[in-house]
């Protein structure tokens, strides 16, 4: 066992969960504000990703301008759902939620199938984040350094933003005390439209990042790691930014020791923690106990 | 199970053709030389099931092309003895379930006579059992497990079972046989974690063992279906240090462990890397000038192999056709069509029994070459090569350059069938 074995098996783990947390943190703060469990947030990924891929090729190949521009036209999807579909169910049971969230990962799957056809598409590369850095003999791309620098930054901003900003103390407010919150003028549909369509930004962003990342665009892309965000909610605590971005760091770095080091139960290990929190900790990391 | 396949339409099917025949039966019995007169009542009608969503589905789109353009040039010459070829293609979805759904479809409400394609593994063992059942033949064309053949064919009888594409002999046996020719002396896998990928490894394993007393294996990592960050499964070969890697990942999954094996500085730390099913043309494509060069790939089927008049003209014919060079699994549909036509021709008649019976020890001419049904499991026996990547100007992918070839009797011969084809070499 090198140091350098232990530096690369490190990065990757971070890297990886930074990605964990980029999606992950749409999914958290939807549910600590609307207390929605969206299960169509794994598509808002996947069509980040896709309309990030269609704007950079439309506008000249440039990567920043595909991911600025991209996760804004899915934006469109988030504010129709919320405004059209999930306004009529937040008074419902749980169920109904996931169902209606649930339908629309099927649709938005065949959306992607008709509009990008089944098959995959290969993904660009990043000028200037293309490369490779030597770190201790062996190379580890640029872009994924970038990315273990992306997501604190995103952590910190989401801070910054729920903590320091005027925004922030009225969505606190409103998901503390939605009915006091509207007495004294707060409009709180609106600013549950505007939560939902910040929220599948974030997700369609973790998708657009993803284009040079993973390297190939598929159909259903967003299921893998749909499921790694959920856990990662689950763990942190519901809707607790702050454990979902503790949770993600765990699961990465988890899943990066476990394929080095415990081959055969690499695809358990995840489940195997969750199981564990679960059961010491039933409501995650920084959860509220109910 | 048996009973299930008795439908209400076919008892009612049943029924109807028992009256009609008994009420003719007095008057219209067929005499003299029109009843010994084989008569096939067409139109010829394949079932077709390949993957059409999701990570792989550029394969259904190959497929397609191929066993499309094997149907219109049939047509085109007049059919099989005289009858119109038709497929219908369905989505397998490489779902177990939607797999036999699919072939209980083709049988039992569309009429298929014969059915083919097929592209996992696991799809191809669970619809052996339906297959005997369903009584109807089905010709596997890309899925490549040897339990197929050995075992649901060889041992369990299940004559019903063909596969023209080669199997795991080609990816494990094979590969085998280029590696002891190399100076590495440790080898390595990252695989796919499922049947397909533990076989080969095993195989690999087992046959360069014997061939070659003084290698090792060091290290090996399984990446799950869908696996999109392979650096974990990177940093495990890294540490090992091979000289030699061999990785059975395949279609998507391959693209994103090579460019990021490229990005790991992999290809420059290992010297001799094999990549059993590397010359797939979604592969090749999709890398383009990605992929490095000096690695060793194969498949099922390369376009460039063999050089001669009838392969390159096929390939010709398919490039105008669809604007694609050919991938493997275009060959085996394309050829599919046409080992149906042979058998249907040579037996007079598309009843199974009579198809089986055709089939078996049948030889047929193929774009891929002279091709032969192995009388005991199905198994196509033909020869696929070996070669190393390099750089083409007439190309925008790397192709497949100093060929090597390991005939497919020397390395088809594992199963313990009797006949010329059984004999092992160590």
């Amino acid at each position: 066992m090198t140091l350098e074995s232990i530096v690369h098996v490190c990065l990757a783990g971070l890297s990886t969960g930074m990605f964990i947390w980029l999606v992950a943190s749409g999914l958290t703060l939807i549910f600590g504000v609307l207390g929605v469990l969206n299960f169509a947030h794994g598509s808002f990924y996947m069509l980040g990703a896709y309309c990030c891929f269609t704007a950079l090729s439309a506008l000249g190949g440039n990567f920043w301008v595909g991911l600025l521009i991209g996760p804004i036209l899915v934006c469109a999807a988030g504010f129709i759902i919320e405004r059209f579909f999930l306004r009529y169910v937040y008074h419902l049971a749980l169920p109904y939620q996931l169902l209606l969230t649930f339908a629309f990962v099927l649709l938005f799957d065949d959306l992607v199938k008709i509009i990008w056809g089944g098959g995959s598409l290969g993904s660009p590369s990043v000028p200037g984040l293309s490369g490779s850095v030597d770190i201790l003999g062996r190379y580890f791309p640029t872009y994924n350094l970038f990315i273990i620098i992306v997501g604190p930054l995103v952590a910190l901003g989401l801070w910054a933003l729920i903590e320091r900003t005027w925004y922030g103390r009225i969505i606190r407010a409103a998901s503390s005390e939605r009915e006091m919150a509207a007495a004294i003028g707060v409009p709180v549909p609106a600013l549950f439209t505007s939560v939902f369509v910040f929220g599948t930004w974030l997700g369609a962003m973790g998708g657009a990042l993803a284009v040079p990342y993973v390297g190939l665009l598929t159909p259903g892309m967003g299921e893998s790691i749909i499921i790694n965000a959920f856990v990662v909610a689950v763990i942190g605590g519901l809707g607790s930014l702050k454990g979902a971005f503790l949770g993600a760091l765990i699961i990465g770095l988890l899943s990066s020791f476990g394929t080095r080091f415990l081959p055969a139960f690499d695809m358990f290990l995840t489940f195997i923690l969750m199981a564990a929190v679960l059961l010491l900790r039933p409501q995650g990391f920084f959860g509220k106990a109910t | 199970m048996a009973k299930k396949g008795w439908t209400r339409r076919r008892f009612i099917q049943a029924g109807l053709l028992t009256t009609g025949a008994a009420a003719l039966g007095g008057f219209a019995k067929p005499t003299g030389l029109w009843a010994a007169t084989p008569k096939i009542k067409g139109p010829i009608k394949v079932g077709y099931q390949a993957v059409m969503s999701g990570t792989l589905a550029g394969y259904g789109d190959f497929h397609k092309m191929g066993a499309t353009l094997g149907m219109e040039e049939i047509n085109a010459a007049g059919g099989i003895a005289g009858n119109k070829l038709e497929i219908e293609f369905r989505d397998s979805t490489l779902k177990t379930p939607e797999a036999i759904q699919n072939a209980r479809y083709f049988v039992d409400s569309w009429g298929a006579d014969f059915l083919a394609g097929v592209d996992s593994s696991g799809q191809a063992l669970a619809l052996a059992p339906v297959m005997a059942e369903l009584d109807k033949v089905l010709m596997v064309t890309h899925a490549a497990t040897e339990k197929l053949t050995e075992e649901q064919v060889f041992k369990n009888g299940v004559r019903q079972i063909f596969r023209i594409c080669n199997a795991t002999y080609q990816d494990g046996n094979a590969a085998a046989f280029v590696a002891k020719d190399l100076p590495a002396k440790t080898w390595a896998t990252v695989s796919p974690k499922y049947e397909y990928g533990y076989t080969c490894w095993e195989m690999f394993k087992n046959t360069l063992g014997k061939l070659k007393k003084d290698v090792s294996f060091t290290a090996e990592s399984w990446a799950p279906f869908g696996t999109t960050d392979f650096r974990p499964h990177i940093n495990t070969i890294m540490d090992a240090k091979p000289d030699g890697l061999y990785s059975t990942e395949w279609a998507g999954e391959l693209i994103t462990f090579v460019k990021q094996a490229n990005q790991a500085g992999l290809f420059e730390k290992i010297k001799h890397v094999m990549f059993p099913v590397g010359a797939a043309m979604d592969v090749l494509e999709g890398l383009g000038a990605e992929m490095p060069d000096n690695i060793w790939i194969s498949g099922r089927y390369f376009f460039l192999y063999p050089n001669n008049s009838r392969n390159n003209e096929w390939v010709q014919r398919f490039r105008k056709r669809w604007d694609h060079f050919p991938a493997y699994v275009s060959e085996t549909g394309y050829s599919t069509m046409f080992a149906f036509k042979k058998a249907v021709e040579a037996s007079g008649s598309k009843e199974t029994k009579a198809v089986i019976q055709a089939l078996e020890g049948m030889q047929m001419d193929s774009p891929a070459g002279p091709r032969v049904f192995r009388k005991e499991d199905h198994q196509a026996m033909y020869d696929v090569p070996w070669g190393l990547t390099v750089a083409d100007a007439k190309y925008p992918f790397k192709i497949m350059g100093k060929q090597v070839m390991v005939p497919a009797k020397e390395c088809f011969n594992r199963p313990p069938f009797e006949g010329d084809a059984s004999k092992p070499p160590f």
